[in-house]
């Protein structure tokens, strides 16, 4: 028996090693590749920021491997920039605001659709066509409707009686708000389709008791599925804000971050800088603080993502 | 008087279909605004009061831009880079290969994590940072790179920016359709013989396959719409769609709306046909294991 005993643990830990090894050799086979392309093409390119970062260089001063070390001074003129941060500003705006009008909008659709009722399907189609829309045509469709002779303005020409001529595009008060209203209108379907699904799939049995012990509607409301929900209206909103953040066809296909500087916001600075203005340096140490910016905000995000779905996993376990 | 449980119910109904009418038309407006302006002649682009439904629709706008026909139309536009064929191609080609690649690669990392954690579910979150940083702070250095490496303009180059930009989307969505499948189903397979490959191959990804193809669609619609990288790691041969269209201005009269109209319909058509396909698992998809059933 007991020699019997040692041979089966002998099997079974050189199955186990086998199957350790048989695991290592599968993650290194479905890593290589993505960390190979990784270090073939974004590595190299990281490195070139930091150096043009720390060596002045625009395309009119010859070769740019023989640019002069200047240590921190660009980023001292890049940190000291009032542009840069009001770029930021703006970026920030931009984001808060499309994404709680995504919000706002999809979870009050999504609040009067997700119990099944007639038409459900037609109206859950049209709904999530905008964010099918490609953002450059979204753009243009909204120039083509806001523009000072477009159907917006006749439309509210026709009610009001006389003519309306607001200029949506040229007036710098309301240019970004212009903008931000077609991000509005092209990523509600996101926040819409999230939580649907995430109100679709509340247990019921919480609602029915609160119900039965007397709560009404908007208790119900608040104070059950509102709190079932945090996760996935976190995660609506925190993708939605990360992706607004670098919103690029619409701002640049139609203001160029004019007029003035009214919509210019992180991406569009630093093209502006590096493309129009040749200042490559200036527009990697740009780059690199407002990478470091981001990721500290992807961080943040990453953390309460995380603690949602640690708090799920042992909920379900 | 009390409202009984009745009328209740009239009231909320009516507040349903009516909020959801105002979101329709908001929603339906531009969309038939676009589609509308593509069948207008040139006169109506820009008149005053608006022409909300032309009298003398046109098939000069689509003519013009699909087929190159400049002789339909009174004014000449300039004509000197609208290739769209070749741009419905470049996009074609590069979306349909980098999302094939991302969803792949991702799909087969996707199942190492669900089965053996060969990520850990930090390193599953660093994985987003790929996505999630603007990829405006990277794209300078990397033209340049790319102009060293010969990159610069080619298909090959925009593919594999897009295949590292989609894979935190899927490796994330198709993750958790494979979380569904039950173990038992694979384990059956390899006591039968199968390798792990094969198991792999003929057992966990078909029985994926809607979540696949919903993740391919999904990254699909990223790429085909795609417009910051496509601009700035193009010249002249790989322009894509998006880009094609934001350089699809007269020389001298500006906006020419009625051909931007029709190319921004052709354009978009093929996603909402997409969309509208694999609409039941964008949900899942999107929900990144936040939503349980």
């Amino acid at each position: 028996m007991g020699s019997n005993n040692l041979a089966g643990t002998s099997v079974n830990s050189t199955r186990e090693m086998t199957r350790a090894r048989a695991i290592k050799r599968f993650k290194w086979i479905t890593i290589s590749p993505i960390v190979v392309i990784f270090l073939v093409v974004l590595m190299p390119a990281l490195i070139l920021q930091l150096y043009f970062s720390f060596f002045g260089w625009t395309v009119y001063l010859g070769s740019w491997w023989d640019a002069e070390f200047v240590g921190f001074e660009i980023f001292e003129e890049v940190l000291t920039d009032e542009r840069l941060g009001w770029a930021v500003i703006r970026s920030l705006y931009f984001s808060f605001g499309s994404t709680v009008g995504c919000f706002l909008v999809g979870f009050g659709l999504a609040l009067l659709m997700y119990r099944p009722f007639k038409g459900n399907a037609f109206y859950y189609i049209m709904f999530i066509i905008p964010m099918l829309t490609v953002p450059i045509v979204v753009a243009y469709t909204g120039e083509m409707l806001l523009y000072q002779n477009g159907p917006i303005n006749g439309i509210l020409s026709s009610l009001l009686g006389h003519d309306i001529k607001v200029s949506w595009l040229a007036d710098a008060d309301i240019a970004l708000t212009t903008v931000m209203i077609m991000e509005i209108w092209n990523w509600t379907p996101f926040s819409f389709i999230i939580m649907i699904a995430g109100l679709a799939s509340l247990p019921k049995e919480p609602q029915e008791a609160a119900q039965i012990l007397g709560a009404g509607k908007f208790r119900v409301f608040f104070e059950i599925q509102l709190p079932l929900l945090r996760p996935v209206i976190l995660l609506a909103l925190i993708l939605r804000f990360l992706e607004a953040m670098a919103e690029y066809p619409k701002i640049w296909s139609l203001f160029q971050g004019g007029p003035g500087s009214v919509t210019e916001t992180i991406p569009v600075l630093i093209y502006l800088t590096t493309w129009n203005y040749f200042e490559i340096s200036k527009g990697a140490a740009q780059s690199y603080v407002v990478m470091i910016l981001m990721i500290l905000i992807v961080l943040g995000a990453i953390w309460v993502l995380r603690r949602e779905k640690t708090n799920l996993d042992q909920m379900y376990k | 008087m009390r409202l009984n449980k009745r009328n209740k119910k009239y009231i909320f109904e009516g507040f349903r279909y009516s909020t959801l009418t105002i979101w329709l038309v908001i929603v339906g407006f531009p969309l038939f605004w676009i589609v509308g302006t593509s069948f207008k002649p040139d006169a109506e682009w820009f008149a005053w009061p608006p022409v909300y439904w032309s009298e003398t629709p046109t098939l000069s706008n689509y003519a013009n831009v699909w087929m190159g026909k400049e002789e339909l139309t009174v004014t000449q536009y300039a004509q000197s880079m609208q290739k769209p064929w070749k741009a419905l191609g470049n996009s074609t080609l590069v979306a349909l290969v980098s999302t094939s690649l991302s969803v792949f690669f991702g799909a087969i990392l996707a199942y190492g994590v669900s089965r053996y954690q060969v990520l850990t579910e930090a390193r599953m979150f660093q994985l987003l940072m790929l996505r999630m940083v603007p990829p405006i702070v990277i794209v300078a250095p990397l033209s340049l790179h790319y102009s060293t490496l010969g990159l610069l303009d080619t298909h090959l180059g925009l593919i594999l920016v897009y295949f590292l930009t989609t894979l935190p989307y899927a490796v994330w969505m198709t993750k958790s359709f494979i979380d569904e499948i039950p173990m038992e189903i694979e384990q059956a397979a390899e006591i039968l013989g199968a390798s792990k490959w094969r198991t792999i191959w003929e057992v966990v990804l078909p029985l994926a396959r809607s979540g696949l193809v919903a993740t391919f669609l999904f990254i699909l619609i990223l790429t085909w719409s795609e417009y910051l990288l496509a601009l700035l790691l193009s010249k002249t041969e790989v322009v894509t769609l998006p880009v094609e269209l934001s350089k699809y201005e007269g020389s001298t009269e500006g906006r020419v709306y009625g051909r931007q109209a029709a190319l921004a319909v052709g354009i978009t058509i093929p996603l909402i046909i997409i969309g509208i396909f694999i609409r039941k698992h964008l949900a899942r998809g999107f929900s990144f294991g936040m939503v349980r059933r």
